[in-house]
Order: C-alpha cells, then sequence, then structure tokens
C-alpha cells in the first residue's frame, strides 16, 4: 500500500518494510510486528515503521496504544504521507471520518500522485456526502487512469449525486464515445450503464429524450423489465396513451400481482372509479388470463359498490374459503373502512356458516364446489373468528365462539391457537394470551414462525426467560451471550424492541435502556454497511440499485424500527430525570418495586439466584465447549459486554444529554411523527430550552391539532412561562408572544 | 399482495420476516450484497391494500425470495441460485412462493443468461421439497450431509431453465 | 495464509455468506485495478480526446465556479456588512443548539434580526 519511505534506512531495512507493509495488507499481523520490530531495533526514530506497527496493533484491537504510537509516528516525521495516511486510517477505524478526511488530505499534499491515499479520501467523502470533495477526488482518480470505465461511470455518480446532472450525463456519453465498437451482449457492467443514463435523463424530467435514447440504445438490453417499465412510464407521461396502454398491458402479462400496472393501465385507458363498467371488463380479461391469480379479482372489490361489490365478494370470499386460504380476512379487512361493505361481508359470511349460499344477484342459488368442502366450513369459522376480533368489528364473545367451534373440529391447528391468543389478548389479558400461543408452538415446534409468536406473546405478558427461552431453539448455540446474543448479531430488532419494552413495564429500566441502545448500534452497523459499496458497486457496475442504496440510506432513521425504540428510550431518561432514584432500583416488580409483599419478594429474589446460577453455568460452558471465538461480520473478534445489565447507562449523570442522542435524529427524520415531537418537547421543557419546546409543540399542533398530548404539553409551557421567576430575555419574550400565543388552549 | 422486485428500503423487513420464519439469518449486509450486486433477482410479496398510517410507514413485506448468481460458475456454466425464500405463515396457501420463485427465474434467465437454477432444502421441510419438486419441477441432485449450521443435511436441489428459455423467446416475439 | 485467521465456518451455509461478505472488504486499491484490466475496446485517440475535453470542462468547470464564487463572494460581502449582535449569536447558541456559526448565518439571512430569525426556526418544522 505504501511506497518505500522518503528516510533512507539501509537495503535490509528497506525490504523489511515492504514486507511489513505486505504483512498487514495479509493480516499476518505477527510476523508484521515482528520485523517492525527488527527494523526499530537499527533504527528506533523510522517513522513510517513506527506508523505500520501503529496500524498493526490497532487491527489487533488495540486502539488506545495505536493511536499514542502514531502521533510517536508523526512526531519523528511530519512530512511522511505514510505516517499522515496511517493517522487517517487510525481515525477511520475510530470512525471519527471528519478528522481521518483531514489526515488523508494532509497525506494527498504530500504525495499527490498516491492512488492510494486519493481513493481511501474518496471513499471517505462520499460516505460523509462530500459531494464536491467526491467529484473533486474521482476527476483526478479518472486522470491518472483513463483507460477503465469504472472510473468513468465513477466521475458520473459523483456528478450525479452532487445534483449536476448534465454534466454526469456528459461524462458517461464521453466515454461511449471513445469506444471502438459496440460492446457484445454479454458486457452487464456496459447494459448498465446505458441503463444509468437513461435514469438521469429522466431525472433531469426529459422523458422525450428518455424515450427516444431508451428506444435506442436499450432495445436488447438484458435487464428486460425495467426497459418495459421505464418505456410504458415514459409513453404514459408524454401523453401517448395508446401505446403506454399498450405497454401496460404486456407488463401485466409478465406480472399480473402489481398494482403499479394496473394503476398505469388505467391511466392509460384514462379510466378512474367512476367507470365501473370499463374497470370490471379490464379486471376481467386479466383474471382470465390467470386463474391463479389474486390481484386482479381482490382489487375490483375496492372501486365496485352495493350489488355489484356484493356479488363479487361473494364470488371471491367462497373461492378463497373454498381454498382455506388463511390470509383472507387479512386480505379483505381494508375494505372495513367503509362500513357498508363491511357489513355486506359480514352479512355474506355469516350466512355461508349458516348454509346459506345464494349469490342473489345473478339468481344462483348452487353452492360452489370449486375446492375441498372439507376445507370450506373451519374457513368460514376461522374467518368469523378473525372478524370479530377485529378493531372494526369487534365482538370478542362471537369471535371466540367461532374460534372454539374451529377448534373443536380441528384441535391440533396451529392458526386456530395463534387466533385464539389473539382474542385473549384483546380481552386484556396477556397471560391467557401466551398461554394459548404457547400451546400452538407445542403443535408444531419446528416451525418458527409460531416459535417467534409464541416468544412475542411470552414478552408482552413480561415472561422474558420463557421468551428467550423459546427464542433459544432456534438460534446458534455458539453465539457469544446465548441466544439474546445471537439475536443481537442477526440484527433481530422486532425481539430486542419488545423485550425493551417488557422491561419498562417491569420498571427494569437499565435493561430496557440496554435493550433501546442495542437498536441503536444495529442502525449504527447500517449505515456503516453502505462503506464498502461505495467500491464494491463500482467493480460490479449495478450503478442504479447502487444509488437506490445511497438515497435509502439516507433517511435510515427515519424507519419505525427505529423511531420505537428511539422514543422509549428518550423517556426512560426523562423519566430518570425527575426521579434521580430510579437509576438504583434494584427490585423487578412495579417501577420502583414498592409494590411487593414480602411473599412476593422472596420469590423475585429466588427466581434472580436461579438466573444467576444458570448464566453461571452457561458460560462456563461456553468457556469449555472450546468453540469457535465469536467474530462480528467483518471476521474481528467481539468483544465481551462490560455492561450486560445497563446499570452504567442507568446511573448516567446527564439523563437528558443521553436523551439528545435519541432526540436528534428523531426530530431530523421523523418529524412528522407526533409522539416523536412530544418526547422532544419534554425534554427541552426540561433542559429550559423554551423556545425548541415551543418549536416541537408547534409541529405537534400542526400534525394534529386536537391531540389530547399536544393539548395537555401547550398548558404546561404556558404555565412556564407564567411562573417564571426570572423572565426570559426580551426578544425570547417577543418570540412567544407570536408564536405561542395563537395555538394556546383558551 | 404485489409481487415486486426487492429495493434496498424493503431489506430491513426483508430481513425481519426471514428470521421470523427460518433458522438461516442473515447480516443486513448480505442482504446488501444481493441486492446490489443482482439487483433484478430478489423479490417481495407486499401487503398493499392498507393505507398509509404515517409518511414512513415501510412496506409491509409477507414474503421474499433472495436470489443470486453463482459467483464463479464451474466450467463458465452461468447459473442461478435461490438463498433464501420465504412467506409468512399467515400468507401461505396463496401461491406467494411459487409467484416470486417465478419471477426470479426468468430475471435469471434473461438478465444474466442462467442456463439452470440451484438451491438447498433442509431434509425435514416437506412443504417446501414439495414446492420446489412438484409445482416449480426441481430435482433434487444429492445430499450435502450437514450443510446446515445446526448439523441438518440438505437436498442439494437443481431446475434446467431451458423450456423457460424457450418459453420466453416465444413471448419476445408477441412483445416485439 | 493468515495466521490469525477468522475462524471458518464449520456449515456450508455459513462459508458461502462468509466468503461474500469477504469479497466486499476490498481492502487494496491498486490490486483491484491490477486485477481488472482496461478496456481493449478503447479507441485511444478518442481517449486523449475525452480526457482533453475533460480537462477543458474541468477548466469550464473552474470558471463558471470562478463565477459562482464571485456570485457568492458578493452574497458573502453582502453577508459581510450586515451587523450581528453577538449578544445575539450568544442568545441563538443557547436557546436553540445551533453552533456559533449556523447562529450567525441565521441571523444574517434574516438581516440580524434575531426576533425574526427565532421566529422563523420554531416554526420550520410545523
Amino acid at each position: 500500500m505504501a511506497p518505500p519511505p522518503p528516510q533512507p534506512l539501509a537495503s535490509k531495512e528497506r525490504s523489511l518494510f515492504t514486507q511489513v507493509v505486505k504483512n498487514y495488507e495479509n493480516k499476518q499481523y505477527k510476523k508484521g510486528l515482528k520485523a517492525a520490530d527488527q527494523i526499530l531495533r537499527k533504527s528506533p526514530d523510522h517513522g513510517d515503521t513506527i506508523a505500520m506497527k501503529a496500524l498493526i496493533i490497532n487491527s489487533q484491537g488495540n486502539s488506545e496504544e495505536a493511536f499514542a504510537l502514531a502521533k510517536v509516528a508523526l512526531k519523528n516525521s511530519m512530512k511522511s504521507h505514510v505516517c499522515w495516511h496511517v493517522y487517517g486510517l487510525l481515525y477511520r477505524s475510530a470512525k471519527n471520518f471528519e478528522e481521518a478526511i483531514k489526515a488523508y488530505k494532509f497525506a494527498l499534499k504530500l504525495e499527490p500522485e498516491s492512488q492510494q491515499i486519493q481513493k481511501d479520501l474518496a471513499l471517505l467523502q462520499i460516505q460523509m456526502r462530500d459531494y464536491q470533495g467526491y467529484v473533486q477526488s474521482r476527476r483526478a482518480i479518472l486522470q491518472q487512469r483513463t483507460g477503465w470505465r469504472q472510473n468513468w461511470t465513477a466521475l458520473a455518480v459523483a456528478q450525479h449525486l452532487a445534483g449536476d446532472l448534465a454534466n454526469a450525463e456528459r461524462t458517461l456519453t464521453t466515454y461511449e464515445e471513445t469506444l471502438k465498437s459496440p460492446p457484445p451482449k454479454t458486457d452487464t457492467e456496459h447494459a448498465e450503464a446505458i441503463l444509468y443514463k437513461n435514469s438521469i435523463i429522466a431525472e433531469m424530467g426529459e422523458d422525450e429524450r428518455a424515450l427516444e435514447h431508451l428506444d435506442a440504445a436499450a432495445k436488447n438490453n438484458p435487464d428486460r423489465a425495467s426497459v418495459m417499465e421505464l418505456r410504458a412510464r415514459y409513453l404514459l407521461k408524454l401523453g401517448r396513451k395508446e401505446e403506454a396502454a399498450k405497454a401496460y398491458r404486456l407488463l401485466l402479462k409478465r406480472n399480473a400481482e402489481y398494482r403499479a400496472y394496473f394503476e398505469g393501465l388505467q391511466e392509460a385507458l384514462g379510466l378512474d372509479k367512476s367507470n365501473v363498467e370499463e374497470l370490471k371488463e379490464l379486471y376481467a380479461d386479466v383474471a382470465k388470463d390467470n386463474p391463479r391469480g389474486d390481484a386482479a379479482t381482490r382489487i375490483p372489490l375496492e372501486f365496485l359498490q352495493d350489488d355489484e361489490f356484493r356479488e363479487a365478494a361473494d364470488q371471491y370470499l367462497q373461492r378463497m374459503l373454498h381454498k382455506g386460504v388463511w390470509s383472507t380476512f387479512n386480505n379483505v379487512k381494508a375494505l372495513y373502512s367503509d362500513s357498508k361493505k363491511r357489513d355486506t361481508i359480514q352479512t355474506l359470511v355469516e350466512g355461508y356458516a349458516a348454509g346459506n349460499f345464494s349469490t342473489q344477484a345473478n339468481g344462483s342459488t348452487e353452492r360452489q364446489t370449486n375446492g375441498d368442502s372439507d376445507l370450506f366450513t373451519p374457513s368460514v369459522q376461522y374467518f368469523l373468528a378473525q372478524h370479530y376480533n377485529y378493531r372494526l368489528s369487534r365482538d370478542l364473545p362471537k369471535a371466540m365462539k367461532y374460534i372454539d367451534e374451529a377448534l373443536s373440529s380441528a384441535p391440533e391447528s396451529v392458526e386456530y391457537h395463534m387466533t385464539k391468543a389473539r382474542i385473549w389478548k384483546h380481552y386484556g389479558n396477556p397471560q391467557k394470551a401466551a398461554e394459548l400461543m404457547e400451546e400452538g408452538r407445542a403443535l408444531d415446534a419446528r416451525d418458527r414462525y409460531i416459535n417467534s409468536k409464541s416468544a412475542k406473546y411470552h414478552l408482552r405478558n413480561n415472561e422474558n426467560e420463557a421468551a428467550i427461552q423459546n427464542m433459544g431453539k432456534f438460534t446458534r448455540n455458539e453465539a457469544l451471550g446465548g441466544p439474546l446474543g445471537d439475536l443481537h448479531d442477526m440484527q433481530c430488532v422486532w425481539y430486542i424492541t419488545e423485550d425493551g419494552e417488557s422491561y419498562i413495564r417491569q420498571g427494569n429500566l437499565g435493561l430496557a435502556l440496554k435493550r433501546f441502545a442495542s437498536i441503536s448500534s444495529i442502525f449504527e452497523i447500517w449505515q456503516e454497511d453502505q462503506f464498502d459499496f461505495h467500491s464494491f458497486s463500482l467493480r460490479k457496475g449495478q450503478i442504479r440499485a447502487y444509488v437506490d442504496m445511497m438515497r435509502w440510506e439516507d433517511h435510515l432513521r427515519e424507519h419505525p424500527f427505529f423511531t420505537r425504540a428511539a422514543i422509549s428510550a428518550a423517556r426512560i431518561y426523562v423519566m430518570l430525570h425527575d426521579q434521580p432514584d430510579l437509576a438504583h432500583a434494584k427490585l423487578t416488580n412495579g417501577v420502583n418495586g414498592e409494590k411487593m409483599d414480602s411473599a412476593e419478594r422472596k420469590k423475585a429474589q429466588k427466581k434472580a439466584k436461579k438466573d444467576q446460577e444458570k448464566q453461571a453455568k452457561e458460560e462456563a460452558e461456553r468457556k469449555d465447549s472450546k468453540k469457535l471465538a465469536p467474530v462480528d461480520q467483518n471476521g474481528d473478534p467481539k468483544k465481551e459486554d462490560k455492561d450486560p445489565k445497563g446499570e452504567k447507562l442507568l446511573q448516567s449523570s446527564e439523563p437528558l444529554v443521553e436523551a439528545m442522542k435519541f432526540i436528534t435524529p428523531l426530530l431530523e427524520f421523523s418529524p412528522k411523527n407526533i409522539q416523536a415531537q412530544q418526547v422532544g418537547f419534554e425534554v427541552f421543557l426540561r433542559r429550559k430550552k423554551y423556545l425548541l419546546a415551543l418549536r416541537t409543540l408547534l409541529a405537534s399542533h400542526a400534525l394534529s391539532p386536537s391531540d389530547p398530548t399536544t393539548h395537555e404539553q401547550a398548558i404546561r409551557l404556558g404555565q412556564t412561562f407564567r411562573i417564571q421567576t426570572d423572565p426570559p430575555d426580551r426578544k425570547i419574550q417577543e418570540v412567544i408572544a407570536a408564536e405561542f400565543d395563537p395555538v394556546l388552549p383558551a | 399482495m404485489d409481487i415486486r422486485v426487492l429495493t434496498p428500503a424493503d431489506i430491513p423487513h426483508v430481513q425481519s420476516t426471514n428470521i421470523t420464519n427460518l433458522p438461516e439469518n442473515y447480516f443486513l449486509k448480505y442482504y446488501l450484497y444481493h441486492a446490489l450486486s443482482w439487483p433484478q433477482l430478489s423479490y417481495v410479496a407486499v401487503d398493499v391494500s392498507r393505507p398509509k398510517k404515517t409518511p414512513y410507514d415501510p412496506p409491509k413485506i409477507v414474503g421474499y425470495v433472495l436470489a443470486k448468481m453463482e459467483e464463479e460458475p464451474v466450467n463458465g456454466i452461468q447459473h442461478g441460485h435461490i438463498t433464501s425464500l420465504s412467506v409468512m405463515r399467515t400468507h401461505r396457501r396463496l401461491g406467494l412462493a411459487e409467484k416470486l420463485m417465478r419471477q426470479s427465474q426468468r430475471a435469471m434467465v434473461e438478465t444474466f443468461g442462467a442456463q439452470y437454477v440451484s438451491l438447498h432444502v433442509r431434509l425435514a421441510n416437506i412443504a417446501a421439497l414439495r414446492l420446489y419438486r412438484d409445482t416449480l419441477g426441481f430435482e433434487v441432485e444429492k445430499v450435502e450431509s450437514k450443510y446446515y449450521a445446526d448439523g441438518e443435511d440438505a437436498y442439494s436441489m437443481k431446475m434446467d431453465l431451458t423450456n423457460l428459455r424457450e418459453a420466453l423467446e416465444d413471448t419476445y416475439a408477441d412483445e416485439g | 495464509d493468515r495466521e490469525d485467521p477468522a475462524p471458518l465456518p464449520t456449515s456450508a451455509e455459513d462459508r458461502k455468506a462468509a466468503a461474500a461478505m469477504s469479497s466486499l472488504e476490498g481492502r487494496g486499491g491498486d490490486d483491484d485495478d491490477a486485477a481488472a484490466k482496461p478496456n481493449k475496446e478503447i479507441d485511444q485517440e478518442a481517449l486523449g480526446k475525452a480526457i482533453s475535453r475533460l480537462e477543458l470542462a474541468d477548466k469550464a468547470g473552474t470558471v463558471a465556479a470562478g463565477e459562482k464564487k464571485t456570485k457568492e463572494k458578493e452574497e458573502v460581502e453582502k453577508r459581510a456588512k450586515i451587523k450581528v449582535d453577538q449578544a445575539d449569536v450568544t442568545l441563538l447558541v443557547e436557546e436553540l443548539d445551533l453552533s456559533k456559526g449556523k447562529a450567525t448565518e441565521l441571523l444574517k439571512a434574516n438581516e440580524g434580526d434575531a426576533v425574526k430569525a427565532m421566529r422563523g426556526f420554531v416554526r420550520a418544522a410545523a
């Protein structure tokens, strides 16, 4: 990775240095260190060697010592690009990207020709979204090596992401024009570059030119599905309706289970919800070609009304229920937002249960017999149980009656157990719910789905131990930290979140914080994950997918997986601020354990002791078994958790500062989430940042003016202002008067 | 239930679906590796019938197929491989797995010139075996002993894609 | 041959995933290029021209950037003339969790009017 050092070394040491570099690159760390020490015995001040030693030590996991050594190296050789480069690499591995960029830039100034430094710099620039810097770096790399297509594509990507679409297109075209003959069909890099360029033209809003380019350059492109989709879209946008309709019909022939195609076709034909007859015909045509499809018969239930709806729903439901399709209810419940449709469906299926199959619209009273009629009766009971368990049509006793009927004829059905568990949940009985789910799990112990559900219901019933034992039946036993360790490794967000929420209910705020911090670190990993693709995707040549990934990563933390955990974590920190005693609460019942009577306490202590013994035993077994040392996803050894119970998290001296680590991304990425704004309010109010509190209040108010929490927060903010002994700055008062008073509840 | 190509934004829920349903789990980065190397091959089944509650609602994934091309094919014969396929238990019997597989297989032939597609299935997984063998036309190539981390053996299965290629060529004539 | 090798997964299924993950890493730089040969189908003469065009565009870019810079400069000069009360900067830093630079910027964008700046800021999320 580096040229020979600038300081004169004797030739033997020079070759030893080359060997150190090689050793490092091949991850032969012990050999590398040995060779480095050999050089240092002769030239103890040799900066580059010390730097390489630092790099190796860092790779072995000792970052502190590495930084100290790197500083020594720099002191000895201020003008060595190797030392600066290494300094940058250390910062890079400590994820301090800004400092790393500075160090690389310094190294590059000392050695402008170094490809490696230039590339390392470029990667960090794009990771940090320094688009202008990235364009410059890619330009420099291209100028050094013009014969590689990926260097041209890379510059175009840089320009594209920087928002300079015209130059991105020009760069791609310039390269194309240097080709003596068109590349063969098997050149997927070329084929993708064409479609990438097409996507840039379209992004500039030039649909006409994009279509021309597509027709001229992508006729035989191997990504046929993309070409057909793009063509249909351009034609539609250009108002060439007839051709667009044809294009969408072809797409539906390829895939009749994609709403976007149906919607495209409808638009091309100029049809909206009022053109019922035409729509019916359109969907009937597609359904005829796809006898086993779903979309063409399901979607019409949305635009059909009254008798036509009844007839179509009847056919659809009977067909699905005869086939015993479990998801039938899930697939139609979205229609329930229309209460007439909800009632029609209820009447129809209740009719099936009563043995009434008349289809009034066409006068036929014949029972449909396409399918296994053995499946029909239980399917109907199952449907009705789900129907009466659903929020918009809830009648729990009826739901229970139907699921019990279904169970009496099929006591081994996992699905029926799951539904019965859900009914108990809605009755507000998490214990019965968990019992039923567990019974279901025992019926099919090899199925992970029911296992996962059972674990979830255990957690909802605050049985964390039973939950993890269940999960452990499917996790790997070699993972560090047992089943939970494996779930962390495998980024099993749902379990960790549910576990954390359960600990909140039990007042174990340390473990709850621990879990939510894990979610946050999973998101950090996901953000870091893109790093390798900045170079990998250029090698692979799949550029559109790479650009998609970049845009997704840009707003990664708007994902509800993050929001849910972050809101809970921030709320806990608010509690810890208000009641610092909570940080020392040890007992596990109620928020601070007061409500435990002595029998309960004894039981809890016994359980805690048992858990501890069990943990110790497992630990010993793990050490005994001489299993492979656990590694992370990059193959690096994993560190043992020094705060497994979250006690350190709990005892943070500045809970509101900790809270901000969650509040900042919440408000940046999910400003339209009212709970995010509301918990932000609580933190800002306590930090006495009244204008920031007002900001969140105004945002909540805009999202939902009648929200009770917002209302209550407004009153509280008003009171805070009134009772202040120390009136705020006159300018702040002015802002409050102008912005707050209009939303202040009367 | 939409059947459409997988995008990076789908991955957290695809990963979640996978770990809910199957014992073989992967880092998110491994899904990215598939989606960024062969973006045409992986598909998802999405419940689109429900209206969004917030602007941040991710797609509700109920099934997926994660597929790749073999990186270093023996004798240079291009072929695809199914890394993982699963459908939520609540959404079985809708034929989703078959629909996902068929879209993926076509893209293997169309975009990467695959001659055949291979996959592994647990010996005890009768339902999956039935889908691959009876519905889709895969054949058992051999048994790979201790293929899985828990020590279970796998059927190594294979399906020739020649017929699909020929059928596709006929369609292209129609599509013009 | 690595002397501190990451342990090889025992099952075939795991090995496949591990191999793919390590192929992503791409630690070396120049070595990657050595593996991927430059395209032989490139017309060298055309390439030469393309590069000089790129350099021209570069210069044009610099000129354009220069123009942009003068515009930016004007903007900067205009902003520089706006008087900002340091007490207001401190107020914004304190009340709005902003850096000093950001606070100054926000004040200048509002002609140095602190109330206007803060009003705009509290309304921005709504």
